[in-house]
């Protein structure tokens, strides 16, 4: 199945160059994409973002696919019900008094940019200190959020690598959210295309024989 | 051969054994067809695909600027395969734009449109149109970023209109702006058009029934090189058919979202305008003609001028040399660069309008339009030029047949005044 979508990225592979194209390159990397990664990036976000953030498309119950357990789930959602989205505690009318903006809601944000986890980790590694010693952003100029992690003052060394690791599971989190179907798509995908590669290949044979008194 | 009871039955009551002779079983089509040929055929195909998914989407779906955006949400995480329908339909628009642009391009390269098969073309035409505003109406529903500022630009267009176009522009969105009456209308309209696009399907095919396929050779074939619809092309269809679906399902199971642009994950916000407002793929080359004219309403004008003009192709073509591409080199060299030259506006329409690129749509835009124009001399030029170098036999055949039909129909038509003339 792996070679089946290596070689379908392969063949659209030059396409998609020619449609995105930014000021700052997106970062190469390999995202995990196993229910440890997703789960070890969920909780950096359900303990992070969503202070900010919400992710609403994301309730309690879908946290059992990403590995959460029962408990773990109870000692996150407090009295919120298990069909409950994942909102932020914050009011948005406090986070745009702060902000200036109400922080977008996360659980599509993947898909919403081109090179979806991509961007994500390559916004978070792109933060850095102006000279005015203001923080901004590379890949988005002027943003609102905060270096809520500190990149901009990291430096390069063990921190800046333990944190660029917290940052590919986040960015596989996020990806799953955006598409949690994406699995079970593509296995089911897989089937699909092999009955298809059957059918069609004795629909050929049928059709041959039903033509071999034409020819 | 006896027949089934039920089936004395109903014949008895309805022309169903005669009906399937007449149109499948005895249906007679040119033997020598290619797979160019599978694609009238593929189109019925999606048009069925893309009404029984949105029959089934517009169960969870809600037209309204405050919900559609997250019922498409639900489509995609709660409902038993909905991300299954919804990627089935948004594919499939593309799909069908890719097999009707296909479909088109077959009729121009072997010249299918030239008599008798004029109200083929044109009903053709009017079902382009039906599938365009289809998709356009259907592009808003997700209520995105992209969707709906991709319908404030198109709708805005309207307003080119002279003396009335403001009018028309509030009258088309029901309100100022695009906005909850917009999506509202647009969803009535996305699910009604699909029922004029079957009825014109039907005008289509009882003209193909009446005037039979053309064929890549050019020429009428005889009588015995014909042979029945079923089982020869029903199979050579369904084998066409399982290819198209594995390249379909593979887009489907595998990229889903190659069609659809990120900035539609994003829930439409009238008070922000995306950097770069791109139609879908398949308007791409009709929006870079719009964008190639400094003048709106001359930019309007252009573009739908490059889409109706396809309706003149029998008039613009004067070469009574049948077959199309097939005889004659010039022709098919036209066809070429007219290809190469749509695959330009297509990139071009995808880029924001830098100098360059504006510069590169106009001379792309001038091309489009030169092949058309210069078709009526170019035919007749090429066709005396292919006389005087000769053409095979069988065309010669067959253009002094068309000929002599021509004297016949005249002659009779002369005959039937002047009878006309002497009762008076």
């Amino acid at each position: 199945m792996k070679k089946i979508e290596i070689l379908f990225t392969l063949m659209i592979a030059p396409l998609s160059v020619w449609a995105s194209g930014g000021e700052v390159p997106l970062m190469q990397v390999d995202l995990a994409h196993d229910a440890g990664t997703r789960k070890q990036g969920a909780e950096v976000v359900l303990t992070v973002c969503t202070g900010c953030h919400n992710l609403k498309y994301i309730k309690y119950r879908d946290l059992q696919a990403v590995g959460f357990s029962q408990q773990e789930i109870d000692d996150l959602r407090g009295a919120a019900e298990m069909t409950a989205p994942i909102m932020s505690l914050s009011p948005p009318d406090m986070l745009k008094d702060t902000y200036g903006v109400v922080p977008p809601d996360l659980s599509l944000i993947a898909k919403a940019r081109a090179g979806k986890g991509r961007y994500v980790y390559t916004l978070f590694n792109n933060f850095y200190m102006r000279a005015d010693g203001n923080v901004d952003n590379h890949l988005f100029p002027g943003i609102r959020m905060p270096d809520v992690l500190g990149v901009a003052a990291m430096g390069e060394g063990p921190d800046k690598k333990a944190f660029q690791e917290s940052m590919k599971k986040v960015a596989s989190f996020l990806e799953w959210a955006s598409d949690p179907n994406a699995e079970e798509r593509e296995s089911l995908g897989f089937y699909v295309l092999i009955y298809l590669i059957i059918f069609t290949l004795m629909l050929g044979v049928m059709k041959r024989r039903i033509w071999a008194d034409v020819h | 051969m006896s027949k089934h009871p039920v089936i004395e039955w109903i014949d008895r009551r309805f022309p169903f054994t005669a009906f399937v002779k007449h149109e499948l079983t005895e249906y007679k089509v040119p033997r020598n067809l290619s797979y160019w040929w599978n694609f009238g055929f593929l189109a019925g195909f999606v048009l069925l695909l893309q009404i029984v998914s949105g029959v089934f989407l517009a169960m969870h779906y809600k037209p309204d600027a405050k919900l559609a955006f997250d019922s498409i949400e639900h489509i995609m995480r709660e409902v038993n395969y909905g991300w299954l329908l919804r990627y089935l339909h948004s594919t499939g628009a593309s799909a069908f734009f890719a097999v009707i642009y296909i479909h088109m391009a077959r009729t121009l390269y072997y010249g299918s449109f030239r008599a008798p098969r004029e109200i083929m073309w044109w009903t053709g035409q009017v079902l382009l149109l039906s599938l365009m505003a289809t998709a356009f109406m259907g592009y808003l529903l997700p209520w995105g970023q992209m969707s709906y500022w991709g319908a404030q630009v198109i709708t805005n267009l309207f307003g080119a209109t002279p003396i009335i176009g403001g009018d028309v522009v509030v009258w088309l969105r029901g309100d100022f702006v695009v906005g909850d009456a917009t999506i509202n209308r647009f969803f009535v309209l996305h699910f009604f058009f699909p029922f004029l696009i079957c009825g014109i399907v039907l005008v289509h095919l009882v003209a193909l029934h009446f005037v039979r396929s053309s064929n890549p050779s050019g020429i009428n074939l005889r009588a015995e090189e014909n042979i029945s619809l079923h089982p020869y092309f029903t199979f050579k269809d369904l084998f066409g058919l399982g290819v198209f679906l594995i390249i379909f399902c593979a887009f489907v199971f595998f990229s889903p979202d190659f069609f659809i642009e990120p900035d539609n994950n994003i829930p439409a916000n009238p008070l922000q305008t995306p950097p770069h407002i791109v139609p879908e793929w398949y308007f791409l080359p009709f929006y870079a003609i719009l964008r190639a004219i400094p003048d709106m309403l001359g930019g309007v004008v252009a573009m739908t001028l490059s889409v109706m003009v396809f309706a003149a192709m029998p008039y613009l073509d004067r070469s009574k040399i049948p077959g199309g591409s097939r005889y004659r080199p010039l022709y098919r060299a036209m066809f070429g660069v007219f290809v190469l030259d749509i695959a330009l506006l297509t990139y071009v329409g995808a880029q924001p309008a830098t100098d360059e690129m504006t510069i590169i749509g106009r001379i792309a835009t001038t091309i489009y339009f030169s092949m058309f124009m210069l078709l009526p001399i170019m035919s007749k030029k090429e066709e005396a030029w292919l006389f005087v170098r000769g053409l095979p036999q069988e065309v010669m055949a067959m253009i002094a047949e068309e000929k002599d039909d021509d004297r016949r129909r005249r002659e009779k038509d002369r005959r039937k005044n002047e009878r006309r003339r002497e009762q008076e």
